[in-house]
């Protein structure tokens, strides 16, 4: 990862140059508050424990504000997720999202399986996929963080993107994962989970 | 050459330049790399990738229009809010103006009552629905692979009918998949099918301009080698059909430029993917080729400007040399280090075929490196005003002039 080192550094320093949109208004303490009873399932400060529920902990606040207008707006569903996001009012979903992106994300596990990471290093390469979600895979914008997600959970999600079973929002994921096989998800599921 | 397939009484298509096909089953193939990735230098750390689309609308009074610059004499006010996403405008007969969205799946109505505007919801759920053309008081919707119509829509703005299938064969491809929409002189319905990735030898079926007689589902090509234009309009003495195009990204910050077109007879090729902005030989597709075997723009607008929308001039209240003048929505650069457009371009020609000036007429919707918003298309009121909308903010604004 040493290869990745001075190009994080420079990658950093643009982020906050190069963000989209002005950044919308949001209050983080108000959305800490609102954002209680997410935790049951997100877990504490939104670092999941559950294989199959996201961890939000430290993910880009664009990017959980637009997955929440998803689910409201019915463009994305999921039988647990989608009710929670019935009526949600935009501003809370901006303080919710600002609240979860100042959380620290989980403690990495070490990776069960050494092979998948070197699989995946070398897919995510050839694929450019830090090149949108950033090399430490913390995301950027409306683009997800990666790093110490859920390994189900991903692995699920790009199946997802794959077969078209989740909609992603200007079509820029599901081209990606066109090209990954099965086994290339495992390895990129496992890559990404067990990244610090 | 010949009628190929015959699916309900819409169903069949010609292709008037070429061997024919069913587009629909034209889609490019899913083993070509993605779209964002082609064309990149190898081993290229670069983190630019395109901008979050626009999703939800500012609060009117969070709009910084104060930072908008004019000439002299032109003002520009908040004339309708609350639009997430509104992108290409048209203006129905009785003044209602229609506003398309590409991501959120919405279509929207402005309409005026009692001295305000209401914004009204029309069709919601719709895949990509970009285009947007009134024609004998129905609204045309041009989605990502299908034509639908909504029928005497400014009497049913609260209820709007089922939409009816115009054309539903065009490829289903995402890159560069949804349409601009014009409505011809010849009442034709022109659009755009763009290349299926960012810079790929394209089917025979895409990268083109094409047009649909709704009438008869009659599809044609009208000008090829474009890689994609999200803007068009008919001049309004020489009825002929100019167009905007985006050139390919990542080769560098300068090249190519987004380009102006003129097309002024049939069979043209505009040089996609061989050659851009009508001199410059694609390093991959270019090999071998030459530039002038094809056509060459009218302009150059700008590396990376993304020139969307674009509208003749008709009005009047603008100063008469404003007259037929064209105006373009600059959408602005992700592809570039450095951001370019985010303005409203006004170009002058000179006898009705030749560009003769290219100059900024609005700018402010970049703030250093920021962006609050973006210019996605320009529309001519009655009484000759202009529209912009901005699908970041999702906001529609109102240019006027006072002597
Ligand atoms: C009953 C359990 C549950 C509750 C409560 C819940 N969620 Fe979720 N959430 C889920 C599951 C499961 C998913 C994954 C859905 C999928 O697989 O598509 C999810 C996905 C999400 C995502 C998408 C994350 C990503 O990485 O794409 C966001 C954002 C989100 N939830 C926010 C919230 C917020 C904010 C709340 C509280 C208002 C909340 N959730 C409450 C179960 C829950
Ligand atoms: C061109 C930019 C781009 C590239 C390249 C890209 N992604 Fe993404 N990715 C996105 C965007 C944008 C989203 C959010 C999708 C949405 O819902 O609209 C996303 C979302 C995801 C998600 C869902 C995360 C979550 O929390 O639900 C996963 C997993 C993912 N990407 C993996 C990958 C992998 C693996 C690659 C390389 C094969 C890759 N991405 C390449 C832009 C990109």
């Amino acid at each position: 990862m040493t290869f990745y080192r001075g190009a994080i550094a420079a990658a950093l320093a643009l982020q906050f140059i190069a963000v989209g949109p002005a950044a919308l208004a949001a209050d983080a303490a108000s959305g800490k508050n609102k954002a209680q009873t997410c935790l049951a399932c997100h877990g504490e400060g939104g670092r999941s424990v559950n294989p199959f529920v996201p961890s939000l902990a430290g993910q880009p606040p664009l990017y959980v504000y637009y997955q929440l207008l998803q689910f409201r707006d019915e463009r994305r569903k999921n039988p647990i997720m989608s009710p929670v996001a019935v009526g949600m009012k935009d501003a809370d979903m901006r303080d919710m999202a600002a609240y979860f992106a100042q959380e620290k994300p989980a403690p990495v596990s070490p990776a069960s399986n050494p092979e998948l990471v070197k699989a995946g290093e070398k897919i995510a390469q050839v694929f450019h996929c830090a090149s949108c979600h950033m090399p430490d895979y913390s995301g950027q914008n409306h683009i997800a963080r990666l790093a110490g997600q859920q390994r189900d959970y991903l692995a699920l999600q790009l199946r997802g993107f794959k077969t078209g079973s989740r909609p992603d929002i200007d079509g820029t994921m599901a081209s990606a994962a066109q090209p990954l096989s099965d086994q290339d998800i495992d390895s990129m599921a496992g890559y990404l989970s067990s990244f610090e | 050459m010949s009628a190929i397939s015959k699916r309900g009484s819409l169903a069949f298509l010609i292709l008037a330049t070429s061997a024919s096909a069913v587009l629909a089953q034209a889609t490019a193939s899913p083993m070509i790399p993605p779209s964002w990735a082609q064309g990149r230098v190898e081993g290229s750390t670069s983190n630019l990738a395109p901008h979050p689309p626009g999703m939800s609308a500012l609060p009117g009074a969070e709009i910084p229009l104060s930072k908008i610059k004019l000439p002299k004499g032109f003002e520009i006010a908040l004339w309708a809010e609350g639009m997430p996403n509104a992108r290409e405008m048209v203006i129905g007969p009785k003044g209602t103006v229609f506003a398309s969205t590409r991501f959120v799946g919405n279509v929207y109505a402005v309409v005026e009552k009692d001295g305000k505007r209401e914004v009204k919801i029309i069709a919601k759920g719709l895949n990509k629905p970009n285009g947007v053309v009134i024609k004998n008081g129905s609204l045309y919707v041009a989605e990502l692979s299908r034509i639908i119509r909504y029928d005497d829509i400014e009497n049913h703005l609260d209820n709007p009918p089922a939409p009816v299938v115009v054309f539903d064969k065009l490829p289903k491809d995402e890159a560069h998949g949804w349409k601009f929409m014009k409505l011809g002189p010849d009442g034709k319905l022109y659009f755009n099918i763009g290349s299926p990735g960012n810079i790929v030898m394209p089917p025979y079926t895409h990268a083109q301009i094409a047009r649909v007689d709704p009438e008869k589902g009659i599809l044609e090509t009208v000008a090829r080698g474009v890689r994609n234009s999200v803007g068009m309009d008919f001049h309004p003495v020489s009825k002929e059909l100019w167009f905007t195009n985006n050139g390919r990204d990542w080769i560098d910050d300068s090249l190519p430029n987004d380009t102006l077109h003129r097309v002024s007879r049939k069979d043209m090729n505009f040089g996609f993917p061989f050659c851009h902005q009508g001199d410059l030989l694609d390093p991959e597709f270019g090999q071998g080729r030459s530039c002038a075997e094809f056509d060459p723009p009218a302009a150059k607008l700008g590396p990376h400007v993304a020139a969307l929308g674009m509208r003749f001039y008709t009005g009047k209240m603008f100063p008469a040399e404003y007259g037929n003048n064209i105006f373009i929505a600059e959408h602005g650069s992700w592809n570039r280090s450095k951001k370019s457009g985010y303005n409203i371009t006004r170009v002058t020609l000179d006898k009705n075929t030749k560009v003769k000036k290219l100059e900024v007429f609005a700018e402010g919707w970049l703030d250093g490196e920021k962006f609050w918003g973006r210019p996605a298309d320009v529309q001519v009121m009655k009484d000759g005003s202009m529209l912009v909308s901005d699908d970041v903010a999702g906001a529609i604004y109102r240019i006027s002039y006072k002597k």
